[in-house]
């Protein structure tokens, strides 16, 4: 068995990609995309440990955060639809109308 | 007789049935712009879940043996009931002056369904006793209030607010799911009382800091404290006025009830690896001061009222950063007690900037003078919303705030009420400020309009002001309940 250390390395940096998207990038559809990279990442966690200790409790949570993962980016991406038709683009930057 | 056990989650079936027949009355007819049809559906589900909820606190369902249901995935008992009384409170406010709000519009059907369906969540958070049920129930509220900070298409404000809201939403649920991943690699259970046991005993103490910390971050953003705080201005702003209401009042209220029974349940006060005591005793400091300092510049009342409500989650997070101290049960039952008037007088606020939206008056200070003379009415519910919020004995803010602070005294951290009291003669400048705009200021052109008296705006304004000067004798009521619901945590 590959020990566990290694998934959780595995996850930290799957984690640590999304996030690294999360700030760089202006683009709202890369931003979804990277936001569901974090939580693969919790999901590879969820499921590692989950067959270390032998209980199906994680595995069954990650299909939870799976299933809220579809909801949220359904949200997303009306939201979005909205950005585009209001702000002429997908780029989160250019919505500022308030002040900071 | 025995009723079943599942009837203890009475309060969420109702608001359930409420969703659901709103959704059927849309499918019926999808163009209705019936608004007393479905701001009565949705608000008779929020009173109903309010009279169940608060049935269950007067008879005692739970408060003395916690019902676990469902495999002890929920729980029943003083706490969730309490802050059930909050949600449906807020949510019956909400959905009474959304009736003039909408009006006129074609997806009233949508708007309240999606509210019934974001105080569900809110409801399942007071009950969640279990990270899966926590996480579930933390997003069935987030999702919906996405949408409806969003609802106004057209309005490139609310667009961007529900954007801006989405974007950290997004990111800090991520962050609180990987949160809980590690905490259940150290745990080996995801229940809050499994939760209890594996860390007790655990050697992994930094993944276990790691984990809840990120798990904090994640309730940071629900109740809007520093540093997952800046959404809140721009969502509040942004937003429609009775859902900056909604999000600021209610959302903030179940966001701290899972903080309060995730930490001191599961994560316990003396957690190896992590002392979070001290994490809440800066975001505490932080967030007060932040929320008040950022409040006292603003030029809209709108924006004041959002970084208010930063500075009010401050206040509230004493009775987390004051634990340790000998008064656990103090210290939090003050804050339940802090969050319920904090129900009243802060939705009450923004709803009379509803008001304000609705007669067109304007966003500044400036565009309030001389408001008193049009409509004296509102504007003496908003002069005791005013007065609460300070902590002016007008209202039951007063007493709340006292409690807060003398309790915090009481169990040694004296330097905490002193940074409250501090804050809170800062935030009297500008309460205040929309009181003088009100009431001294000569009127200007802009009150022209004000012609006609919406009905329900008037009648949530005026029930959040009643419950809120009712609050300030009728604290020495609820205040056994909330510290005897308190005291069960530990």
């Amino acid at each position: 068995m590959v020990p566990i250390q290694y998934y959780l390395l595995l996850s930290a940096s799957v984690f640590c990609i999304g996030l690294f998207g999360v700030l760089t990038r202006n683009n709202a559809l890369l931003f979804l995309m990277s936001v569901e990279l974090m939580l693969t990442g919790a999901n590879i966690n969820l499921v590692a440990f989950s067959a270390q200790t032998g209980t199906l409790t994680g595995q069954v949570f990650s299909l939870f955060v799976i299933a809220l993962a579809a909801a949220e980016v359904a949200i997303g991406v009306g939201i979005v639809l909205a950005l585009v038709r209001n702000f002429e683009g997908v780029d989160v930057t250019r919505a500022t109308t308030m002040r900071w | 007789m025995a009723l079943p056990e599942w009837l203890a989650l009475a309060p969420t079936i109702v608001l359930g049935a409420a969703a659901f027949a709103l959704f059927a009355i849309d499918a019926a007819d999808p163009r209705a712009e019936n608004g007393a049809l479905l701001a009565g559906t949705a608000t008779l589900g929020a009173l109903a879940a309010l009279a169940f909820a608060g049935w269950a606190l007067i008879a005692g369902t739970g408060t003395e043996e916690p019902i676990t249901l469902f495999a002890g995935q929920l729980v029943v008992d003083g706490l969730s009931s309490f802050f059930t009384v909050i949600v449906a409170s807020v949510a019956a406010l909400v959905t009474v002056s959304s009736y003039d709000y909408l009006r006129g519009r074609g997806d009233q059907a949508e708007f309240y369904s999606l509210v019934m369906l974001a105080t569900i969540g809110m409801s399942l958070m007071a009950a969640a006793n279990s990270l899966v049920t926590v996480f579930l129930a933390l997003e069935l509220s987030s999702l919906p209030s996405y949408a409806l900070v969003a609802s106004l298409k057209r309005n490139r404000g609310s667009v961007e607010a529900g954007l801006k809201y989405f974007l950290i939403g997004a990111l800090s649920s991520a962050i609180l799911v990987y949160g809980i991943s590690l905490v259940y690699g150290v745990a080996g259970g995801l229940r809050l009382d499994a939760v209890a046991e594996g860390v007790a005993t655990t050697d992994l103490t930094g993944v276990l800091g790691v984990g809840v910390l990120m798990v904090l971050g994640g309730f940071a953003f629900k109740t809007a404290s520093v540093p997952f705080h800046f959404w809140a201005p721009e969502a509040y702003e942004g937003a429609p006025a009775p859902i900056s209401a909604l999000l600021s009042s209610a959302s903030k209220a179940a966001g701290f009830v899972v903080t309060f029974r995730v930490f001191t349940t599961a994560f316990g006060l003396d957690l190896a690896g992590v002392d979070w005591v001290l994490a809440f005793q800066i975001l505490a400091v932080a967030t007060m001061t932040l929320g008040n300092l950022a409040a006292a510049t603003q030029e809209t009342v709108k924006r004041m009222l959002a970084y208010s409500s930063v500075g009010q989650a401050g206040y509230v997070l004493i009775g987390l950063a004051a634990l340790g101290g000998g008064q656990n049960a103090g210290v939090l039952g003050a804050s339940m007690l802090h969050l319920l008037v904090y129900g009243f007088m802060n939705t009450g606020a923004f709803l009379f900037v509803a008001l304000a939206e609705h007669w067109e008056v304007g966003r500044t200070f400036e565009d309030y003078n001389g408001l008193g003379t049009r409509a004296p009415v509102a504007c003496v519910a908003m002069t005791v919303f005013m007065f609460s919020l300070a902590g002016i004995p007008l209202g039951g803010g007063f007493f709340s705030k006292l409690f807060l602070f003398a309790e915090a005294v009481g169990a040694g951290f004296w330097w905490l009420a002193a940074v409250g009291v501090l804050n809170s003669v800062i935030s009297v400048y500008f309460y205040l400020r929309v009181v003088r705009a009100m009431w001294i200021e000569e009127p200007g052109e802009n009150l022209g309009r004000i012609g006609e008296y919406p009905v329900g705006i008037y009648t949530a304004v005026i029930a959040a002001a009643v419950v809120t000067v009712a609050l300030l004798p009728g604290m020495f009521l609820v205040d056994g309940v909330a510290s005897d619901a308190a005291a069960h945590l530990f």
